[in-house]
């Protein structure tokens, strides 16, 4: 059918008059126009990488075998000295040198004190008998909810 | 004092803050050029708030992490201490469901409303003759015991089930709800809700890598101050509810799994809840105007 349709234009003047380089301009030009286009999309893409989700992390937790070693270097780091020998009973009643130790605690074990337990850690004791209880993923139910599921399915797992 | 600030000083020059500047930019696998002065600012300004009330001598303030919305990893930018009065109060769960019940129940009317024996047409004449006919007596063809006939104890017209629990009542319950959110770790604070992107599957990716529930409650302060990104985005979500403070009720801290609250609310609430532990009974309502307070 469009070759039929070429045919019958092939005949037109218009068409002879127009030079060879311009009918193939004419042609393809839609192909020029595309290649910018997609060049601004890549561009527009890397524009923003920055809020991409990082992978969903478990709530499990092992204490590991150096953690009072580890403790006493994060001590050694926040207060600037080094940890005195009753270092355990150092009270946490300031909220600079509190916020500072538990950050970089749970920043370095992957394990952060939950809400609910931040007015009990009054001493450095408690904050390591805290770390050094394991923490186990519940049940294979919230297992599930951690790991990528299609967004249609859904988990509830009500007590 | 001086051994603290003196430590705070070595803090600034010791080479260990890059040390952990460099774990942190390990692990959020972000550009450095943004995570740097973010992260700087984070570990040497933490936003620690202190209770503006006074706290009775017995007890200790409880305490909260403050988190960020404007990143993933932001989730410990500060330290927030809350008032045991109003977020460590005894665990009343029978004012919880007092206060439920009443939320659900003051605004209902019921408009149910069936005839009675009067009010359905017809019915003024006795059918037949009281005796002779062989049947049954009877004296109008309305009664209830008739086919047709009105309804003996049925719903009568529009009822109220308006009722007002005591003002201290209800706060007490707010009181509560927030000291259950907080001890079973459904309490987040934040410290403005402002977005760094207008998408609500940002919002969904951000409780769900902070493990934060499958419904949210977002706190601000009022209306006027909401940032645009946030309104935007509750509103494409049917799980995540942004409301000011002062819509802040037992009911919808029980329906949301989570709750996240401003520090400016936190303040608010505060405020207004401890207020009614200390005040005097009104002399007259206090809807109409006074003096002392607004």
């Amino acid at each position: 059918m469009a070759a039929l349709c070429v045919c019958r234009y092939a005949g037109r003047s218009w068409l002879w008059n127009v030079p060879l380089a311009t009918r193939r301009d004419f042609w393809s030009r839609s192909r020029k126009e595309k290649e910018p286009v997609v060049a601004e999309a890549v561009e527009e893409v890397k524009r923003e990488p920055v809020l991409v989700c990082p992978p969903l992390r478990s709530r499990a937790y092992t204490p590991p075998d150096d953690l009072q070693s580890r403790l006493e270097s994060c001590i050694n780091e926040v207060l600037g000295s080094f940890p005195p020998s009753n270092w355990q009973d150092i009270s946490l009643d300031d909220g600079h040198v509190k916020f500072r130790l538990l950050a970089h605690l749970a920043n370095d074990l992957g394990h952060a004190v939950p809400n609910s337990r931040l007015h009990q850690m009054c001493r450095v004791r408690d904050v390591l008998d805290f770390y050094s209880v394991p923490v186990q993923d519940r049940s294979k139910f919230d297992e599930l909810t951690a790991s990528n599921l299609p967004p249609n399915l859904k988990i509830s797992w009500g007590y | 004092m001086l051994r603290l600030f003196r430590a705070a000083s070595h803090a600034w020059v010791r080479p260990p803050v890059s040390r952990v500047l460099n774990s942190l930019a390990e692990d959020s696998a972000r550009p450095a050029e943004s995570s740097e002065p973010g992260v700087r600012a984070g570990l040497l300004d933490p936003v620690v708030r202190k209770c503006k009330h006074l706290i009775p001598a017995h007890r200790r303030p409880v305490q909260a992490w403050v988190e960020s919305l404007r990143g993933f990893e932001q989730e410990r930018i500060g330290l927030a201490e809350l008032h045991p009065e109003v977020f460590a109060t005894a665990p009343r769960l029978d004012i919880l469901h007092q206060v439920a019940t009443w939320q659900k129940n003051f605004k209902r009317i019921s408009y149910a409303k069936t005839k009675t024996r009067a009010e359905v047409s017809g019915g003024g004449r006795k059918p037949w003759q009281q005796k002779g006919s062989g049947r049954a007596r009877h004296g109008s063809i309305r009664s209830p015991i008739w086919r047709g006939g009105g309804v003996a104890h049925g719903p009568r017209g529009p009822t109220s089930y308006y009722y007002m629990l005591p003002m201290k009542v209800r706060a007490l319950g707010l009181k509560v709800a927030l000291t259950v959110k907080l001890m079973q770790d459904d309490l987040h604070i934040v410290d403005s809700l402002e977005l760094p992107t207008a998408d609500p599957q940002y919002l969904t990716e951000l409780a769900q890598y902070r493990h934060w529930g499958s419904s949210v409650l977002l706190v601000d302060l009022t209306h006027e101050e909401m940032p645009e990104n946030v309104v935007a985005a509750t509103s494409r979500l049917k799980n995540f509810n942004l409301i000011p403070t002062v819509g802040l009720n037992v009911y919808s801290m029980l329906k949301h799994q989570t709750l996240v609250l401003t520090l400016p609310s936190v303040a608010f609430l505060e405020d207004k809840l401890l207020w009614q532990d200390s005040r005097y009974t009104p002399l007259y309502p206090f809807h109409l105007p006074y003096n002392d307070f607004p």
